[in-house]
């Protein structure tokens, strides 16, 4: 199983692995925005149930939901190059890089959509009557009243739900991305000392999420300054 | 039997009660009025350490228990004293109605199931609840779930019953059921505890009332003595805020 | 290039083979993690001391690095602590004697516990503080207030979370693909290999996960339907 083990190896590894911190932050960054206006639109299709589209959401967020991200980085890995032949774009060199942040954003597209579509669905109707009672319709009713209110409330969601992707980033290496996975990997075939490097990595992801989680928190209380505090039941 | 020394209790350094003494003997019903934030409520859960007191001595029958030394079993042993009815009635949730009643019964006086379940049908029976034994709470009415509360109280036959206030949360028309259940309760002789704003509960059943304000008890006595003749100032403002709104002479003025 | 269709199908027909050790590899670390997950949830909740700050940490970090991190520390750091333990006391175990199966398990547990806990926790939580006073009142203890009246309600109520979670580690069992444990994901990628046919039996491998997920979201309907009658309500 390699060398013995040693300790003072899991600091030292620490800066070699935090520069590809980077490209692991790009990917999410990346499909979280990609996903945020895919979830944005997928939702809307689904509150306002359009016909057909809002059935291809659905099979969309099901299949999705329904399958292992390691299946859906190899479904896109292998399927998008074979789809975009049929219209003579040869994708074949594209950077692995691309591919993750396509699955990836795919990925938090549904996850977005169905927040943001049970979101939409907890702002209080009354709100809605309020909006046509003092004249608008129902796009300046939506776009106005209903989405910002929404909005703070998937807030908590859509956070945990990124905090949930950086960490399925880590999956990226599989297909041949160069991110903090993938120089690890490259690491333990230079060394041999996995555990050290995994070990590593381990307190590289550990320190980002404890530092996002922070982050949300401060921004939830910030958005929910004019709001009453509720109680909270910690019996 | 109920014997109440020095209690007292804070919440985050604001006092809430201020040196309670208190005796209650068998098979009297005792009623407590005051404004909300005069401690009435925490000096009832003090009687089975839902609170815990702060300072003092707390007797129940045979079982009494110092605040400051209480311990986990001592804690238990004087709850097993008493039975509460709640203000929102609190019944478990996920059983039925006569397994609410049952399971006091099983659980702490060790009942067999056939003779917890015979003890309990005649308890709903006196209730008013005979038909409902396989509902859950959630498909009876406020007034249905207080007195299901009540027989569940009435099913461990204990010392002392204690009333949280059992009709504030209950719409106008269902506070009748339960008060006239309670009553019927009283006069069989067991021995009550009630927090209460029904000032014609209080006058009715009552053997004694007891006025308390800013955390302590300003008067005690009979109901005669309270309602008619009350010696305190402060409970004189008290009882003339609540009967104001609703006296004749007021009703009068409006018609005109 | 096209896609074999047919090939789809002989695809299926292989990988579903690989069915019985995905659901070991999700059955069985989520029943360790109902275990490890109520008992530290309850530490938590109680603030056992010493034991509280264990379990805080140990559900943070679990919930907080990737779970293939959990998969690959187990897999490279536990046969060395073995090792070590065994020489010490002279046990005699090999570490590289001991199936893969057991690391993949053993980290799965782990990383399900610290999951179920956060789900009772919360479940116990939303239980009203008044079912829990009305249980000491009728004069129950503390264990049998929260065996008989609390932990009954706090499940039926976590059932949708229950079923997210058997979901994601259903979806989990894939990533021990990674150290070569054989499993669907694995199987998969056999067939591909051998056949040349990627695109066409990560379609099929697709589909079954997508299958099992459907018969799980509907079985779990029909169980918090049952579960939860009690809370359907109408007056009567």
């Amino acid at each position: 199983m390699g060398k013995a083990f040693d300790p003072s190896l899991i600091v030292d590894f620490i800066p070699t692995l935090i520069y590809y911190l980077g490209v692991t932050l790009q990917i999410l960054a990346a499909s979280v925005l990609l996903g945020m206006v895919i979830g944005i639109a997928a939702a809307i299709l689904r509150v306002f149930r359009i016909p057909v589209l809002n059935q291809f959401v659905i099979l969309y967020i099901s299949f999705i939901r329904g399958t292992p991200i390691l299946i859906q980085l190899f479904l896109v890995f292998y399927g998008l190059p074979a789809i975009l032949l049929f219209i003579n774009i040869d994708i074949s060199r594209m950077d692995a890089l691309y591919f993750v942040i396509i699955t990836y954003a795919l990925n938090n597209g549904a996850h977005f959509a169905e927040i943001f579509r049970g979101a939409i669905k907890a702002v209080d109707y009354g709100q809605t009557e309020a909006a046509y009672s003092v004249g608008m319709n129902d796009s300046q009713n939506f776009f106005r009243i209903v989405l910002p209110q929404a909005v703070r409330i998937a807030f908590p969601n859509i956070a945990n739900s990124i905090i949930g992707s950086l960490k399925d980033t880590s999956l990226a290496f599989t297909i041949g991305v160069m991110d903090m996975m993938g120089r690890g990997e490259t690491l333990i075939a230079a060394t041999a000392h996995a555990l050290e490097v995994y070990l590593s990595l381990a307190v590289i992801y550990y320190a980002v999420v404890l530092l996002f989680e922070k982050i949300f928190r401060l921004y939830e209380k910030r958005i929910n300054r004019h709001h009453s505090v509720d109680v909270s039941v910690t019996g | 039997m109920i014997y109440l020394k020095d209690i007292q209790k804070s919440f985050n350094r604001q006092p809430v009660l201020k040196g309670i003494n208190l005796k209650i003997g068998k098979g009297e019903v005792v009623t407590i009025l005051g404004p909300s934030g005069s401690g009435k409520t925490t000096l009832l859960r003090c009687l089975n350490f839902l609170e815990k007191p702060d300072e003092g001595i707390v007797q129940v029958g045979d079982i009494q228990v110092k605040s400051k030394k209480a311990t986990k079993r001592e804690i238990l042993s004087l709850r097993r004293q008493s039975a509460m009815v709640f203000q929102h009635y609190n019944l478990f949730a996920h059983k039925t109605v006569l397994e609410n009643v049952m399971e006091g019964l099983i659980v702490t006086k060790k009942y067999k199931k056939a003779e917890a379940k015979r003890e309990s049908e005649l308890l709903l029976e006196k209730v008013g609840l005979g038909d409902k034994h396989k509902h859950f709470p959630s498909q009876l009415s406020g007034g249905q779930q207080q007195r299901v509360g009540i027989a569940r109280a009435l099913a461990l036959n204990p010392e002392v019953i204690l009333f949280d206030e059992p009709t504030s949360a209950l719409d106008p028309e269902l506070v009748g059921e339960v008060l006239s259940v309670i009553k019927a309760i009283a006069l069989e002789g067991i021995t009550m505890v009630i927090v209460t704003h029904e000032m014609s509960f209080a006058k009715e059943v009552s053997d004694r009332v007891l006025f308390m304000d800013g955390g302590v008890i300003v008067e005690e006595g009979s109901p005669l003595e309270i309602f008619n003749a009350p010696k305190e100032e402060r409970t004189r403002q008290f009882l003339n805020r609540i009967s104001r709104d609703f006296s004749v002479p007021f009703l009068e003025e409006r018609a005109n | 290039m096209t896609i074999d269709i047919l090939f789809i199908w002989t695809a299926f027909k292989e990988i579903i083979r690989a069915l019985p050790i995905t659901l070991i590899l999700t059955i069985l670390p989520l029943l360790a993690g109902f275990i490890i997950g109520l008992t530290v949830a309850l530490i938590r909740i109680y603030k056992v001391k010493f034991l509280s700050g264990i379990a805080n940490g140990y559900v943070s970090f679990f919930r907080g690095t990737p779970i293939i991190m959990h998969i690959m520390l187990i897999y490279f750091g536990f046969p060395l602590l073995i090792d070590q333990i065994s020489k010490k006391f002279d046990l005699g175990i090999q570490s590289n004697s001991i199936p893969i199966i057991l690391f993949v398990l053993t980290a799965l547990s782990l990383s399900s516990g610290a999951y179920l806990s956060e789900i009772f926790r919360s479940g116990i939580i939303s239980v009203s503080n008044g079912q829990m006073e009305a249980a000491y009142s009728v004069g129950m203890n503390s264990f049998q207030a929260m065996t008989r009246i609390v932990l009954p309600q706090a499940i039926a109520q976590s059932i949708p979370n229950f079923t997210n979670i058997f979901i994601g580690f259903l979806h989990t069992s894939s990533i021990a693909f990674i150290v070569s444990q054989k499993e669907m994901t694995g199987a998969a990628n056999i067939v591909a290999s051998t056949n040349l046919k990627f695109l066409e039996s990560f379609i099929a491998a697709g589909l079954i996960y997508w299958g099992l997920t459907i018969i799980a979201e509907g079985l779990s309907f029909l169980i918090e339907k049952k579960a939860t009658a009690y809370n359907r309500g109408g007056v009567q």
